[in-house]
């Protein structure tokens, strides 16, 4: 029953496989298959722009993920994500240009490094919770954006450092086109990795520290070991991420990587839903798509008559920025589970459909 | 579903596609402005010039007539998102030049800018942009960096030599000291190795540099250190509005110190902000004369004014001016490159190296006659040093206590730097 092609009424399953199979039917299979596939052909199709956009969704996506593992699957939090993302970045410019070691191999160094410093400020998760934790996980983001505008010898100090582009044994990708494939492999990879990891035992014990703490460790459950892990795996993704992004954009600088990216960070997942794999990824378009609408929009209302009756001028930007803010709050009002929730319901009521209650 | 979206987005990049393919007949430009970030205070005056003046270039007829596509951005003073929107220019329909801005995002851009041939007239007067083919040995290459104006560093060596006549003018003994202020930040940075150099070569001691943040905030503590180890010349690295909130607590804190500013240290918007915590400082002027100043060329400036100010009663301050000229450098190597082969970037950044003591057409006695070669990108070695005079209360209208004579700018010196070598690139 587990390779049919529409999922039976009635629950058949009769393995612990069954259960915690990613795809429940072929069509779900050949269609995500499918999709990869058609997603593959985007560089033919798309602009330059469009194709910045995405390799930029696939970015912070990945980043994004290992925040969910963070957050929505071991009941954890931080708001220093993006130091860590940064801490990638310079990482993977700094091993190329120092060492001989092509880009190919410094970006998953980057990210096993990243995960190693991440540890280290996860050590505070063991003892502390809440707002506590929140406090400690600040002080990661400071610390490491203050060491990257101080150390010369490793990011530049405040002068953006250069990184080279995507190489293997002397063969260069040059050009978005090519690094989208780069990027998409991570991505694919990291959300296979992932979504396995969570079917996992080790999976398993993340979730239920999170879902009760207590009962968790009375299960035998080391806490200790899984909310350090969990900084551990955060930061690995973050890393990654981070030094895709060095390499994408070929400058390092720590500007825009401040608490605020962190908090951005943070949004994607709650947007997307917390705990949710492929909610992570619909967050992360959502909210890397949200101020590229808005430019549109401004950029429609320029010099048009709204703009000349109510004087806007240069305050569109400003305007801009109030939008992003008040839409991400209507968001949590309206749609507290996120958007992976809201996609459910829209395959729940064509699956039904006609005959919903 | 996913094929429907699929296909929707891929229709919607077709019209983008051919949307911009109808737009042949122009030239495109990128504009590069910050409105809303960290140095929004003067990116606000100069970018709306260059985005006025490039309107008025249009409504004349354009480059060769061709009309000037200009695509204006606020990036918020992000290198991010500078190059994000560099990525978006230099892909597909490449422009034909860049109006940049910031130190950070120029000095991360120049390595492409190189590589795609794109010439970037930028708000950064960093000094290592000034070496098109890194001979210097101080900084890499940069091809296709211009800029109108001295360099950072060659405004905080004019300065320096201003400090070292002003302090025997004054008849004071001992060595004075002098200090470099400023944000942890490439723009502000810049010139700091400059500055220290040569103040130590004038009998300056040079105190540990002191850093205050590029927002406006509360800098008490730096003027107490001021204060306490006695300096009396500190240059100011900021942008005008964080340069205020230290001269005012300064005031506040008693300190007797003489502040020279950046370029973008000080304006008639920040002396009228700062009031007469701003009386006295010394900072460099890019153009011969302000707003309202008696030259031919001021009424070519008004006429680009009322671009975005009808009425022409806004009174601009200097950053505008300075921007006037920018864009009309800018305007007339694009001139030069559509008659002389086409308005590629390429021959754009040749188009600069056609004039000695160029001035643009209709800009007599405003914009400062500057040189370009193909081995030397420092538009000028000359820096007007001036200092801003507040006299009584500055409330009211910027243009009213300008007439009035409440706020002046006041010339204090000319100072013709050598072109020398060992200044080169730094």
């Amino acid at each position: 029953m587990a390779n049919a092609s529409l999922i039976p009424a009635g629950d058949f399953r009769t393995s612990y496989a069954a259960d915690t199979t990613i795809f429940p039917t072929k069509t779900s299979r050949n269609t995500a298959i499918l999709g990869v596939i058609l997603i593959a052909f985007a560089p033919l199709v798309l602009t330059g722009y469009w194709l910045s956009v995405l390799i930029q969704i696939g970015i912070f996506g990945i980043a994004a993920l290992g925040l969910n593992i963070l957050v929505g699957f071991t009941g954890q939090i931080s708001i220093g994500h993006a130091a860590f993302f940064l801490l990638g970045a310079y990482t993977s410019a700094y091993l190329n240009n120092n060492l001989p070691i092509p880009v190919f191999f410094t970006i998953p160094i980057a990210g096993v490094i990243t995960a190693l410093v991440g540890l280290v400020f996860g050590v505070p998760a063991a003892r502390l919770k809440g707002l506590y934790l929140v406090i400690a996980t600040l002080a990661a983001q400071y610390i490491l954006i203050d060491f990257f505008s101080r150390a010369e010898w490793f990011s530049g100090g405040s002068v953006p450092a250069s990184a080279n582009p995507f190489s293997l044994f002397g063969y260069t990708l040059r050009g978005d086109k090519s690094y989208f494939y780069v990027v998409l492999a991570y991505l694919l990879v990291s959300y296979l990795l992932v979504t396995n990891l969570m079917r996992t035992r080790d999976g398993r014990a993340l979730v239920a520290v999170r879902d009760h703490y207590l009962s968790a460790e009375i299960m035998g459950i080391n806490l200790t070991k899984y909310r350090t892990l969990s900084f551990g795996l955060a930061a690995f993704f973050a890393g990654i991420a981070g030094a895709l992004y060095a390499h994408y954009q070929l400058v390092v600088s720590n500007e825009g990587f401040g608490i605020e990216r962190s908090i951005l960070f943070l949004a994607m997942i709650i947007i997307g839903g917390i705990g949710s794999i492929s909610g992570t990824l619909m967050g992360t378009a959502f909210v890397v798509l949200l101020p590229e609408a808005m430019e549109w929009i401004s950029m429609e209302l320029k010099g048009g008559t709204i703009d000349r009756a109510l004087q806007l001028n240069n305050n569109l930007t400003f305007l801009r920025e109030i939008a992003i803010g008040l839409i991400i709050i209507a968001f949590l009002v309206f749609e507290p589970d996120g958007l992976a929730h809201r996609w459910r319901q829209i395959k729940a009521y064509w699956k039904l459909y006609p005959f919903s209650h | 579903m996913t094929m429907k979206s699929l296909l929707s987005t891929a229709s919607l990049a077709l019209l983008i596609a051919t949307a911009s393919a109808g737009a042949q007949a122009q030239i495109a430009i990128g504009h590069l402005a910050d409105y809303s970030g960290g140095t929004s205070d003067v990116g606000t005056p100069y970018g709306q010039a260059v985005a006025d003046t490039f309107a008025w270039v249009n409504k004349n007829g354009g480059v060769a007539g061709k009309q000037l596509n200009v695509d204006t951005n606020d990036y918020g003073y992000q290198v991010p998102r500078a190059i994000a929107l560099y990525k978006k220019w230099s892909g597909g329909d490449k422009v034909a030049a860049i109006m940049g801005w910031g130190t950070a995002d120029t000095e991360a851009l120049t390595g492409f800018l190189a590589q795609d041939k794109i010439p970037d007239m930028s708000g950064s007067y960093a000094a290592a942009l000034t070496d098109p083919e890194g001979t210097s040995g101080k900084a890499k290459p940069a091809p296709y960096n211009f800029f109108y104006g001295p360099s950072y560093s060659d405004a905080v060596r004019a300065e320096l030599m201003w400090a070292a006549e002003d302090w025997k003018a004054k008849g004071k003994s001992g060595a004075p000291k002098f200090v470099h202020m400023g944000a942890n930040h490439p723009y502000p940075n810049a010139p700091k190795a400059a500055g220290e150099a040569l103040a130590k070569e004038l009998g300056f001691e040079v105190l540990p540099p002191l850093v205050f943040a590029l927002a406006p905030g509360d800098y008490s503590a730096q003027c107490l250190s001021l204060k306490s180890s006695g300096a009396n010349y500190a240059y100011l690295g900021n942008t005008a509005a964080s340069n205020i909130s230290v001269m005012k607590a300064c005031k506040a804190a008693g300190v007797d110190v003489q502040f020279m500013s950046n370029v973008w240290g000080m304006d008639e918007n920040a002396a009228k902000a700062a009031g007469d915590a701003a009386d006295g400082v010394i900072f460099p002027l890019r153009t011969a004369v302000a707003w309202g100043g008696s030259a031919p060329g001021m009424k070519t400036v008004e006429e680009i004014s009322k671009i975005s100010d009808p009425s022409g009663n806004v009174y601009r301050p200097v950053h505008y001016v300075a921007a006037v000229c920018s864009a009309l450098y800018m305007k007339e190597a694009l001139d030069w490159a559509a008659k002389n082969g086409g308005a590629t970037g390429e021959n754009v950044a040749k188009g600069f190296y056609q004039k000695k003591d160029w001035v643009p057409a209709g800009m007599d006695g405003v914009c400062n006659p500057s040189t370009w070669s193909d081995k030397d990108h420092r538009g000028t070695m000359k820096v007007d040093l001036y200092r801003a005079k507040v006299s009584g209360s500055t409330d009211g209208d910027l243009k009213d206590l300008i007439a009035k004579g409440t706020i002046k700018l006041e010339k204090v010196k000319t100072v013709d730097l050598p072109r020398k070598p060992e200044w080169f690139g730094w």
